[in-house]
């Protein structure tokens, strides 16, 4: 098979993953959490069709286009809430949306 | 004539079942003529049956009709039946007959009363239930027979539900009598396991076969009922209180049919108890005692209708005796006559009761004689009966059973003998006691206020059952006289044939002794009342007869109060502390426990991320450390 080991794949994808996660963990903007939520996405995307090619199957493949459909609907939700915020006058703050509290 | 046995079933249950779906839709009056004319329908059916039967051919004269199969389980099957032989129909005719002629007086009793529909519609499930009683022709029909006529009394007895009093009577007669049919049921389940049928031919047919435990134990069983039934020491208690009820229904219930009801059973299960002579006598001590101490407590008593209650159960001491030792003839003709006897003297306590506006208080009553003339005559009639006075009906009857004693003879024959004649001296005391206060001397204060409110005696429909009542407790003893003829006991030989049998020398000699200790007794009580004193003069045993004898406190030491103790107890240390604090604590520690952790819920979002991500890990952890 061409191309590097797949090896290499999962350490790219572990480090997105790794840098997404740090995102949704420390960033405050809804913002930033959405796009680490993406790019956390992206690295499970990336390990999927790594493992895909290696394999030879195309079940991982199908599986990567299903989640950037659920991923395309997330984030049309997730820009939609930031906007009603965003119209609503809110600050755009994780920290501050804490109305949930027990 | 078995159709007219069923008819004779099925009338007053007709009636009851009529009453009670028309409801408002007939009036009072209609209600009772409904519950009237159906009794004396019955009386029809059991005259067609026994007719039938009398014509028959004496080998033909044990008839079972079969309705339908009501339980199988297996090879033991319980059917819908009634067996009419000569024992159920003679039965049958005292039971609808008296039954009727007091439905009758109850209408002019009750007349005015807010419910008088409800009050007939008992009295027709009541004299239903007897019948079924009389007529099943095993033993659990008999048993389902027993329940009712304990269900019909308890309601007839706490019919007047305002009053604490009958409330309370109705309860206590109910527990007292659920304690006999418990009895009664464990002996049919021991029946079912030991003969494998409850039919009276197959039980009585397997009896023999037994050995002696089983069948004692079912005596013994069916004896705990006979004398719950029949208000025979020690389970009485409940017949004195249980005159809370309407008069009729002292007449009908405590008198003249349900209390008769454990003689009854002795005599159809003969049998079982000629294969236990020990529990058969002990049936017969018990009478005896109960006789006495019957007797002796009607002494002192100052209610009109409780002095009749211990009376009966007095009588009824000397059926189980007859019964006990074997006389079953004599038993049932005491029944019968005592009916008769009975029944009049409620009715016609009840005509002075009526008369007085409902004082039942004998110290408030005196000089009714010429007030009430014809009540008086018929109270007399009553009274003599009862004391067994020639030829009254009560002397026949009574008579036959005392000589029955000395003829069985030995140190238990003896004994009972003696014990039936003190009795009879203590009839004629108290029968007499009563008689004077009430009818004897001049008119009391209380009397001559009430004597002349202008209702007469009280309406035809109450005189005339009273006047049949009295002529049937003059000459309705007349159908056995010793040396001369006994049909009646001879009929009722056919179904239970009589071990002993007295001599007409005993028979005789009995009379004149009885009737002179009857006389004895009936000039003390002159002389008592003439004094303007009591017949009991001793203060000591005055209390004792008054409290009865301490029965209902000894019950009340030995089961009521231990019962409350331990539950008051349970309460303090379980139920309050367990069960009670349990529950409160329940909800505050979840409470508690929801309140830590809803501090978990930051709403923080960034937290729950790095939850979910440190859970995750320790997951992974897990997983790969587990492999």
């Amino acid at each position: 098979m061409d191309g590097p080991d797949i090896g290499w794949y999962l350490i790219v994808a572990a480090m997105l993953f790794g840098i997404g996660a740090l995102g949704v963990m420390l960033r405050r903007s809804p913002l930033i959490v959405l796009l680490s939520l993406e790019i956390m996405l992206n690295a499970s995307n990336l390990t999927l069709i790594a493992f895909a090619r290696q394999r030879g199957d195309l079940t991982g493949q199908v599986f990567a286009l299903a989640v950037m459909a659920v991923a395309a609907a997330e984030v049309a939700i997730g820009l939609g809430l930031i906007v009603a915020m965003a119209r609503r006058r809110l600050v755009l703050d994780v920290d501050q949306a804490s109305a949930l509290r027990g | 004539m078995v159709v007219g046995a069923w008819i004779c079933l099925l009338a007053p249950l007709a009636g009851a079942l009529g009453i009670t779906l028309a409801g408002q839709r007939i009036s009072r009056r209609t209600a009772g003529w409904i519950s009237t004319l159906s009794t004396l329908v019955a009386f029809g059916g059991a005259l067609v049956a026994l007719f039938g039967l009398w014509a028959a051919d004496p080998s033909d004269r044990e008839q079972v009709s079969t309705a339908y199969t009501w339980l199988a389980a297996g090879d033991f099957e319980v059917e819908v039946q009634i067996l009419l032989d000569t024992l159920s129909s003679t039965m049958m005719l005292v039971v609808s007959g008296v039954g009727g002629l007091i439905v009758w007086y109850s209408m002019g009793y009750m007349a005015g009363d807010d419910e008088e529909r409800r009050y007939f519609a008992y009295m027709s499930l009541f004299v239903f239930s007897m019948l079924l009683l009389v007529e099943a022709g095993n033993f659990l029909l008999l048993l389902v027979g027993w329940g009712l006529v304990g269900l019909a009394s308890y309601l007839l007895i706490g019919f007047w539900h305002h009053r604490p009093e009958a409330v309370a009577a109705a309860k206590k007669a109910f527990v007292m009598n659920a304690i006999g049919d418990a009895t009664f049921a464990l002996a049919c389940v021991l029946l079912i396991w030991e003969t494998g049928t409850l039919e009276f031919s197959g039980v009585f047919v397997g009896v023999d076969s037994l050995s002696s435990t089983p069948v004692n134990l079912v005596a013994l069983g069916l004896l705990g009922g006979a004398i719950a039934k029949s208000a025979q020491i020690p389970l009485h208690t409940w017949l004195p209180d249980a005159m809370e009820g309407p008069t009729p229904v002292s007449a009908l219930i405590h008198a003249a049919t349900m209390v008769t009801a454990g003689v009854y059973l002795l005599v159809r299960a003969h049998p079982i108890f000629e294969a236990a002579p020990d529990i058969q006598h002990l049936a017969a001590i018990l009478g005896a005692a109960t006789l006495l101490v019957a007797g002796a407590i009607a002494l002192v008593q100052w209610d009109i209708k409780r002095v009749i209650a211990y009376s009966t159960m007095s009588q009824i001491g000397y059926m189980f005796l007859a019964a006990g030792i074997g006389a079953y003839g004599y038993a049932i003709f005491h029944l019968m006559t005592h009916a008769f006897f009975k029944a009049l003297l409620f009715m016609s306590a009840g005509l002075v009761i009526h008369h007085l506006g409902g004082e039942q208080d004998i110290r408030r009553m005196g000089g009714l004689k010429d007030v009430m003339p014809r009540t008086h005559v018929a109270f007399l009639v009553g009274i003599l009966a009862l004391v067994g006075i020639p030829p009254f009906a009560g002397f026949w009857s009574k008579d036959g059973i005392i000589a029955s004693a000395l003829a069985t003879g030995g140190a238990l024959g003896y004994t009972l003998y003696v014990a039936a004649l003190v009795g009879a001296l203590f009839t004629g005391a108290y029968a007499f006691r009563l008689y004077y206060t009430v009818f004897r001397g001049s008119q009391s204060k209380y009397a001559a206020e009430h004597a002349h409110e202008g209702h007469g005696e009280g309406p035809r429909s109450m005189l005339v059952p009273v006047g049949i009542l009295t002529v049937l407790s003059t000459i309705g003893g007349l159908v056995v006289i010793p040396g001369v003829w006994h049909p009646l006991t001879e009929w009722i030989g056919e179904t239970a044939e009589a071990l002993v049998d007295p001599t007409v020398a005993e028979d005789y000699e009995t009379s004149a002794l009885a009737v002179a200790l009857g006389l004895v007794g009936l000039f003390l009580a002159r002389r008592a009342f003439q004094a303007g004193r009591q017949l009991v003069t001793s203060p000591v045993i005055w209390r004792v007869l008054e409290h009865k004898l301490y029965f209902d406190e000894l019950y009340d030491a030995l089961f009521y109060r231990p019962a409350v103790a331990v539950s008051a107890a349970l309460r303090r240390n379980v139920e309050e502390p367990v069960i009670e604090r349990s529950l409160d604590e329940i909800g505050s520690g979840t409470i508690q426990v929801g309140g830590e952790v809803a501090r978990v819920q930051s709403g923080l979002l960034r937290t729950y991320a790095v939850a979910i991500a440190l859970a995750v890990c320790v997951l992974v952890v897990v997983f790969v450390a587990v492999r």
